[in-house]
């Protein structure tokens, strides 16, 4: 804790102040080669889809913002062949779904996405990119990058509220060095799928 | 999202706590001057009671409201909602816990962020819809956000202290010479005590304002959270005397404050819920235009 964190806390700021800190969407492109390592070294296949998680404000200004990611995401699917779905889960989440097998391709419309609520002012409101990798069907792992620490984090949910610790060691351990890596494991946060072998945005 | 800085706010705290720490500079002085070996003894132990009550303070606390920590099985809705509210408040996730009351509130413990509590009733979990929920969880962990158990810990501490030599000084007053020293020092800290509750109390109700704002940055949803205030507050007049007095000590860890009908509006340990709520109307005025 810094001698500003401590200012902050004495003067009764640090909750605002960190709650609409932005974000920076650069940190995404780490994934490019994670995607590699993955499959390569770990068995883990790119699963297609990679979502951006954010939570809502009560405003319509926002909704406006959405709606415009929405439409840019919509004219660039011609494009790329990246599809995406928009939805709000039972937990109060936002997503954005993205669905392509080209890895690059999504992690540019995804870098895309985030740089939109960035440059409208919403960029605080941005939780976590998660990126889903495949080992069969029904088992899957995530790279869960959280926008508010500015690191990334391994997922491996097996059911709906059990991680597999073991896989998650090994993922941090491997991708050390190539992403950069949440230290403090009390912030790793998990996003658990409604349903056993579901995503989370499902 | 940014809300314009409530310098006002920043600048009433600011002040209230220069006040504080002059005040006990002031009464250090004092006691240095005016003490003696029993006073000594006393300040010692109090500062090792206040040592210990500052790190078991969560479990006092918990304990004092027949609150238990829940796990995720136990109550899996509220966690993924605390979870979520921690994510965008950048914190690591706090215990959870449940009071069985009817009572609508809701409060944070703890020293610091890797050791807090949030807790809520049972009636303020009826009382509320899901957004107005998320509002007051916002606030509390805002509250930890800001470590005001910490804050609220260190300014009160010399107020303890000479709030104790008032009470006990006394005892100390030696057989018959030597004695105007003492009384010195007890009328010193009788001053120093009555200025300083009026500054803490002050202090307090600024964090609480404090908490609002950072409750309505995480959430992005001040509405709700007047709306949590406006349906606490209306439900705190019909639930039982017996049961508010029970709960009064706790109140300076409430969302609002039990009895504040009673006690004078500067004797307050948290602001008036229509001022707050005007505050939210303003963020959330801010918000919309934009």
């Amino acid at each position: 804790m810094g001698l500003m964190d401590t200012v902050r806390s004495i003067l009764g700021v640090s909750a605002e102040r960190d709650a609409t800190r932005d974000a920076d969407p650069e940190d995404l492109f780490g994934m490019s080669t994670a995607y590699v390592t993955m499959e390569a070294d770990l068995g883990y296949t790119n699963a297609g889809a990679a979502a951006l998680c954010f939570s809502s404000v009560d405003s319509t200004d926002f909704g406006d913002m959405v709606a415009e990611v929405e439409a840019i995401l919509e004219a660039g699917a011609e494009e790329t062949g990246t599809t995406f779905s928009q939805h709000s889960d039972d937990h109060g989440y936002n997503w954005v779904v993205l669905e392509d097998s080209d890895p690059e391709d999504l992690l540019t419309t995804i870098h895309f996405a985030a740089d939109t609520f960035i440059e409208e002012g919403y960029g605080s409101r941005l939780l976590a990119a998660v990126f889903a990798f495949d080992k069969s069907d029904t088992d899957h792992a995530y790279w869960i990058y959280s926008f508010r620490r500015g690191a990334y984090y391994p997922f491996v949910p097996t059911g709906t509220h059990d991680r597999d610790s073991r896989a998650e060691f090994k993922l941090q351990s491997v991708l050390d060095g190539e992403l950069g890596l949440e230290r403090d494991e009390q912030y790793w946060y998990p996003l658990w799928p409604d349903t056993p072998g579901g995503y989370p945005w499902e | 999202m940014k809300w314009t800085t409530d310098w006002g706010l920043r600048g009433r705290m600011g002040l209230t706590m220069f006040l504080l720490f002059a005040l006990y500079i002031v009464f250090l002085g004092f006691l240095v001057a005016f003490t003696n070996a029993g006073l000594i003894t006393i300040v010692i132990a109090m500062g090792a009671f206040s040592f210990a009550q500052y790190f078991f303070s969560d479990k006092m606390a918990l304990y004092s409201m027949g609150a238990n920590v829940v796990d995720e099985d136990e109550a899996p809705e509220l966690h993924r909602m605390v979870e979520r509210l921690c994510q965008q408040a950048d914190l690591p996730k706090p215990q959870v816990a449940i009071a069985d009351s009817q009572v609508p509130n809701a409060f944070a413990t703890g020293r610091n962020q890797k050791n807090a509590t949030v807790a809520v009733t049972t009636g303020l979990m009826r009382t509320l819809n899901q957004e107005e929920l998320e509002g007051v969880m916002a606030h509390e962990l805002a509250h930890i956000k800001n470590r005001d158990v910490m804050v609220m810990t260190i300014a009160s501490f010399l107020s303890t202290i000479a709030f104790i030599i008032v009470r006990w000084g006394w005892l100390f007053g030696g057989n018959g010479r030597n004695q105007a020293p003492v009384y010195v020092a007890i009328l010193a800290s009788l001053v120093v005590w009555v200025i300083s509750f009026f500054l803490i109390r002050a202090l307090s109700r600024y964090r609480e304002y404090a908490a609002d704002r950072g409750a309505a940055s995480i959430t992005g949803n001040p509405a709700a959270l007047a709306s949590a205030l406006m349906s606490i507050s209306g439900r705190m007049d019909k639930v039982p005397k017996e049961d508010l007095r029970d709960q009064a000590e706790m109140n300076a860890f409430f969302i609002i404050p039990i009895r504040s009908g009673f006690v004078g509006r500067i004797a307050s340990t948290h602001p008036p819920t229509e001022k707050r709520i005007e505050k939210l109307r303003e963020l959330e005025r801010e918000q919309e235009l934009a």
